[in-house]
């Protein structure tokens, strides 16, 4: 699923901010990535969702070589990605319904197909009365569960989430963990970035330490 | 909610981008084209209406020669004339008239010294007309200093200067085109530069580039249609008051707008076309700008 050998990433002509990452995914795994503010959590995120190439070094995402991946490839790989951005990323004149239904909508689903799977998954992340509520209106911790919605809800492959429970409360960051848990036994990798050394105590899910853009797999 | 189809929201959302004055710009892109398009049509119309009459008519001049008595010139030519296939009636023009035709050039002419030419108005069957050089020959043999003017020489000026005065007309119109097509560019960048974070937000889900261009298309086609016929109605309007206003620009309006039901009907089918056509250009153009930019952006 995900493999990275001696990986690293740099920003233009900057130093390097990975510099030598390895590690291996196999279907069904769930891993938490951590390690301290700035160690670059977001940066190997950001390049096993195709939004950067890496430098030096191999990365292969569903077999494919990242650097290789043309930009024609690039959409049909990312809907087999779901992902949760530390920001939300959130559209704004969009109700919270609409935001998690984009997914389905980018892949061609009619509204009729994806209505009730849709609402069933505000319930389950307790937002179904706010599900026409738009995204300006709601706290930052609703603002993240509609963000974890809307990567889970076309039951993607790959889950990669950068501190999904970082604006919630420990109850309801437990309810997501247990999300995350439950898509993981259902099939999905899952890949959750986070600081929480409380929320990774809680499972039995393996960790990978970024440390000086370093990581080793625990 | 859970009972009804909720209709999904536009994922762009609509008064994000300056569509609004692109839909004035295409207007008054639209109403300048339907001018030209007007303008050609009465050029190409009159220039058909000023050949068909030379070319069914052609003159007889006899010049005074002094050893030749006029009358016997005039009866000899006029012989000849009602002898030849192909022609349907020659007229003899009486002095007034010959002077008349000078009026242009020379003013009022009063003195009757002035040796003006004998001139005979010629109407041929336009079905079968004469051979112009065998006639020639038969008026020249049965009379002197007679000589046939066949008007060739201004029909071809006329079709010269029509046929300027047409790719002028076609350059205009292909002027605005470019404009239009440089104004839609313009408004689809925009549009982009608009949502930009919604692309992102868009490209990261997985959406395609055609997808993602094909979200405007409705919104670039409403424009397009709009501006089209606002365009379109204004300059056919325009014509109207035109035919109104008495003066000599009543007579252009006139010879478009209240032409024979055929020519009208062809008429107001090219006033058509301009909506069909700036919807076309909006939507098209749009559509490959957008996905030409989404293209470099990936």
């Amino acid at each position: 699923m995900i493999e990275l050998n001696a990986v690293a990433l740099r920003y233009g002509q900057g130093s390097d901010v990975l510099k030598d990452v390895s590690f291996k995914m196999e279907a069904g795994d769930f891993r938490f990535l951590t390690g301290a503010s700035g160690a670059g959590k977001s940066t190997l995120l950001r390049l096993l969702f195709l939004a950067l190439r890496p430098s030096r070094g191999q990365a292969l995402i569903f077999g494919e070589d990242v650097s290789n991946i043309s930009t024609r490839q690039l959409p049909l790989i990312r809907r087999k990605l779901g992902v949760v951005f530390q920001d939300f990323r959130l559209v704004g004149h969009l109700s919270v319904f609409d935001n998690v239904a984009l997914p389905l909508r980018v892949a061609g689903q009619r509204p009729a197909d994806y209505q009730r799977d849709v609402i069933d998954l505000l319930d389950w992340v307790g937002l179904k009365q706010k599900a026409k509520e738009l995204p300006e209106t709601l706290s930052g911790g609703e603002k993240q569960r509609v963000a974890i919605a809307r990567a889970v809800v076309s039951k993607p492959e790959i889950l990669l989430a950068d501190e999904p429970t970082g604006n919630v409360d420990p109850a309801m960051a437990k309810r997501l963990l247990h999300l995350f848990l439950e898509l993981n036994r259902l099939g999905t990798t899952v890949l959750l970035a986070t600081h929480d050394e409380q929320l990774i105590a809680q499972t039995k899910g393996k960790v990978l330490r970024l440390q000086n853009g370093i990581v080793k797999d625990l | 909610m859970a009972n009804t189809i909720q209709k999904p929201a536009p994922i762009f959302p609509p008064r994000a981008a300056p569509l609004a004055s692109l839909t004035v710009t295409m207007a008054v892109m639209c109403y300048l084209a339907s001018l030209a398009i007007g303008a050609l049509i009465l050029i190409n119309h009159a220039v058909d209406n000023w050949t068909h009459g030379l070319s069914r008519e052609v003159t007889v001049q006899l010049r005074h020669i002094s050893d030749v008595d006029p009358a016997v010139q005039l009866q000899q030519s006029m012989q000849v004339l009602s002898s030849t296939a192909g022609i349907l009636k020659a007229e003899p023009l009486d002095r007034k008239a010959s002077l008349s035709l000078l009026e242009p050039w020379l003013g009022k002419i009063t003195g009757e010294d002035l040796p003006i030419p004998q001139l005979i108005r010629v109407t041929l069957d336009e079905a079968a007309p004469p051979d112009f050089v065998a006639l020639e020959k038969a008026l020249n043999t049965a009379a002197k200093g007679v000589s046939l003017d066949t008007h060739q020489r201004w029909e071809t000026e006329l079709t010269r200067a029509a046929s300027l005065l047409s790719n002028l007309g076609c350059g205009v119109l292909a002027l605005i085109i470019l404009a239009s097509v440089m104004l839609v560019i313009f408004a689809a960048r925009a549009v982009l530069e608009a949502n930009r974070q919604v692309v992102g937000v868009l490209e990261l889900i997985g959406a395609k580039n055609s997808f993602i261009a094909r979200l405007n298309d409705w919104q670039f086609l409403k424009t397009g249609i709009l501006a089209g016929c606002v365009g379109a109605v204004v300059a056919l309007l325009t014509f109207y008051a035109l035919s109104a206003t008495g003066d000599s620009f009543s007579q252009v309006g006139q010879a478009l707008v209240f032409a024979p039901q055929g020519i009208q009907f062809i008429n107001l089918a090219a006033f058509v076309a301009v909506p069909v056509v700036a919807t076309l250009l909006a939507v098209v153009t749009s559509r490959l700008t957008l996905s030409h930019m989404l293209g470099q952006s990936r």
